[in-house]
């Protein structure tokens, strides 16, 4: 049941979701993702649609009061909290980061950032390099407790990879698996694990 | 080590991006301040060797002297002492390599030299603290070293001396010796080698190391700091635009700290360097064929320029200054459609709000712009309600509290996306910006729940929700007269047929009936059912790069999609992998 209680969890995370793309998010095999997927889709917990699965709405609740219970134990993690509370500033500055890939600042006004100017670009994707060093370091202190978390670690540096070889849409595109797109997902993770709310100052 | 007379431009490889760029300057005879580079070479002998052998410091030794010469200052010494930064510079610019020192060369006694030169000791002092915060966080890689700040330099040092275990030498040559060894070993940083191995990149082609003489803004009324455009990158009007911020450091006006002022204020202080300012920018622009942006200082009179680059512009300036350039002669066509972006044309075909039209309605909430443009819909609360009522055909707002993974699906279905907490970093904020639709932020708690159901508008730049649907005014592609040139030629010059409608008969593969169309992966997958030479549409291909790529790489002979400059440009820009 364990298995089941992160299954969802990968899947409130994670919309629509296939197998393959849930399996290394909650550290399980494809086979055990699917086989999961399966059980959650016949107890009415999840829908199945084109090979991708949602979280249906009372499952979303379930969910969230299940959370207090679950994660009692890392809750009390010092190791855990701490690399937490470091993660909260350093989202900050990862936020700010890709507000200035977003948009950039044109003789005194701010303008969406067109990308047609590569020395910015490479600039911002160097800091978004050094940032991610440090994340790093902090992805270890939460993989320490729980294992699962390398997966970000992995992911996170292909996008960084991806985006430094000059594929842009790498950085934030909602829509790919970018450096932002998991970095939201990991800030996710660790809210609701926590029981923490987004706090957007 | 090579110094940077203008007598020619050197081998990038050699020296490196930044000193083939100053040597670029000087050779088109613009006055730069005095620099010579350490090769790469060298950086190769330093990783043999392990450490600066003899040699390599007498080239230092020689390469200083070169810089006395020129300047009439010494290198840690009076009356008027030099001081240099360091920068790194390979062939190639990669991540990973060390930031750019500046100031080195300051001393407890240099200090008192330059506060007697300057005739202000509070700069002198501001100048060393500056100095040793750099050398600190960029040579001995410690961060955030408190310094007290009505204490002497030699308290700095010891905070620093305490916080890395390494002192900072008193000693300027060791100042500058450590710091060259610091940017070679920048080339071996962890971030470097992960680059360079994951780009196929050798790890023998090592960094250059520029090493170039200070000059100051500040001195006196004759001198200042400012940018000058060659020409105004908001408007693309051919008249230079800049500001000038006269007895000043470049750092203040990055850093927000002062205000400049028009260039007029630079007519009247130092007319000479504002002539000799004007005549460079134009030769440059024609060198480089392109708008210029001009870091340039004035030191006592003497017009110094510290970079040149292209402009960025804003959307409109952007087609103006390409198709001015036509005109002129300075470009060709081809190369006007690759100075445009994509983006740029989409930010353009934007609507915004009719004059007038807002004058009477009521505003429903304000909160703070986070991604510009105007949209109207009904409101909505859930993602999962906006998805379903976008695909019946509905226009829809999503409001929420904040927004989460989850409701990336329920933004992308809406016209426009409104929170009430968070800022413009906020992740509603970056994924709107991401997908290029109006998102207002912050409007406060509880201020939008009770919207349910109203039709509103969003104002996405001005951070206000309207009742009702305002109207709007668009620019059309083909009747604007700058866009339609540059349609006209992106018609001409594209490798594929974008058209605007397709016959009712013809076999297309339309992308609109798609599930997932913002999917690259549900892209790539129709389009592997595409015959050669196929037909495609979507809206998609107005809208996403990567789709019109997708189908240039598929073997599309006609796109179907408005408006058509996105796409064309697309495919005018395009270039396919070489694999």
């Amino acid at each position: 049941m364990i298995k089941m209680h992160e299954l969802l969890h990968g899947l409130a995370i994670k919309k629509h979701a296939t197998p393959g793309e849930i399996a290394p998010l909650i550290g399980t095999s494809e086979d055990e993702a699917v086989s999961l997927l399966d059980q959650a889709a016949k107890s009415g917990r999840a829908i199945a649609k084109d090979g991708k699965y949602v979280l249906t709405p009372l499952a979303h609740v379930a969910l969230h009061y299940d959370y207090s219970r679950r994660c009692a134990e890392l809750r009390d993690s010092v190791a855990f909290l701490a690399a937490y509370e470091n993660f909260e500033r350093i989202n900050v500055e990862l936020k700010t980061l890709i507000t200035r890939w977003q948009t950039l600042d044109t003789a005194g006004t701010r303008l969406p950032n067109d990308h047609s100017n590569r020395d910015y670009d490479l600039r911002i994707i160097d800091q978004l390099g050094q940032l991610n060093e440090r994340a790093e370091v902090l992805l270890g202190r939460f993989a320490g407790v729980l294992p699962r978390f390398a997966y970000y670690r992995t992911r996170l540096l292909a996008a960084l990879e991806q985006a430094e070889s000059g594929n842009i849409q790498w950085v934030s595109s909602p829509t790919i698996e970018s450096y932002h797109t998991l970095w939201f997902e990991l800030h996710e993770d660790l809210l609701r694990l926590l029981g923490r709310l987004r706090s957007e100052a | 080590m090579i110094t940077l007379n203008g007598a020619y431009v050197p081998d990038k490889a050699l020296v490196g991006g930044k000193a083939w760029s100053i040597a670029s300057m000087s050779a088109l005879g613009l006055n730069v301040p005095p620099a010579f580079v350490i090769t790469t070479r060298a950086c190769m002998d330093y990783f043999s060797a392990g450490k600066i052998d003899g040699p390599l410091v007498q080239e230092i030794e020689s390469g200083i002297a070169w810089l006395e010469d020129q300047t009439g200052k010494r290198f840690g010494g009076g009356p008027r002492p030099l001081l240099v930064s360091v920068r790194s510079g390979a062939a190639v610019s990669m991540p990973g390599m060390m930031d750019t020192v500046l100031n080195l060369g300051m001393t407890d006694q240099t200090e008192a030299q330059l506060a007697a030169e300057w005739n202000d000791a509070a700069f002198a002092r501001d100048v060393h603290r500056r100095f040793l915060e750099l050398y600190a966080k960029i040579v001995l890689r410690v961060d955030a070293v408190r310094f007290e700040p009505d204490a002497p330099p030699a308290a700095w040092r010891e905070a620093i001396a305490a916080a890395s275990g390494v002192p900072v030498p008193t000693d300027v040559r060791h100042q500058l010796l450590r710091a060259i060894s610091a940017v070679f070993d920048s080339w071996n940083s962890a971030r470097a080698r992960r680059y360079r191995k994951h780009q196929g990149i050798s790890n023998d082609l090592g960094t250059a190391v520029t090493v170039q003489s200070m000059v100051f803004g500040n001195l006196d009324h004759r001198s200042g700091t400012g940018v000058l455009f060659s020409r105004n990158p908001l408007t693309g009007e051919k008249q230079p635009f800049g500001e000038y911020l006269p007895r000043a450091q470049g750092e203040e006006i990055v850093s927000g700290s002062h205000t400049p002022g028009p260039l007029e204020v630079m007519s009247e202080n130092v007319s000479d360097a504002m002539q000799e300012l004007l005549r460079c920018a134009d030769s440059l622009e024609r060198f480089h064929r392109d708008v210029q942006d001009i870091e340039f200082t004035v030191e006592r009179g003497r017009l110094y320029f510290l970079q040149t680059r292209s402009a960025k512009r804003a959307p409109y300036a952007a087609v103006r200054i390409a198709e001015a350039m036509v005109k002129e002669g300075h470009i060709d066509s081809d190369e006007a459609l690759r100075r445009v972006s994509p983006d740029q044309i989409r930010l353009l075909l934007m609507p915004w709000l009719a004059e007038g039209a807002a004058a009477n309605a009521p505003i429903l909430a304000r909160g703070e712009g986070a991604s510009p443009g105007i949209a109207s819909g009904v409101v909505v609360l859930e993602a999962d309600t906006a998805e379903a009522r976008a695909k019946s055909g509905d226009h829809v707002v999503l409001a929420r509290a904040t927004t989460s993974p989850n409701d990336l699906h329920g933004m992308i279905a809406a016209k426009a996306t409104i929170t009430e907490r968070g800022g413009t970093t906020s992740h509603a904020a970056v994924v709107a910006r991401a997908l290029g639709k109006p998102c207002v932020v912050g409007c406060g708690v509880d201020a939008l729940m009770g919207l349910s159901g109203k039709r509103v508008t969003v104002d996405g730049a001005a951070g206000l929700i309207y009742a009702g649907e305002l109207e709007t005014e668009i620019r059309r592609e083909e009747t604007e007269p700058l866009l339609s040139q540059l349609l006209a030629w992106g018609i001409e010059r594209a490798p594929i047929r974008v058209l605007a409608d397709a016959p009712t008969a013809s076999p297309v593969l339309d992308l609109d009936l798609l599930a997932n169309a913002e999917k690259p992966e549900a892209i790539a997958e129709a389009l592997e059912s595409l015959p050669p030479g196929g037909w495609v549409r979507g809206a998609i291909f107005s809208t996403s790069d990567a789709a019109v790529q997708a189908a240039l790489r598929a073997g599309a002979s006609v796109i179907v999609t408005y408006p058509r400059l996105p796409a064309l440009l697309v495919a005018v820009q395009y270039q396919p992998a070489k694999n």
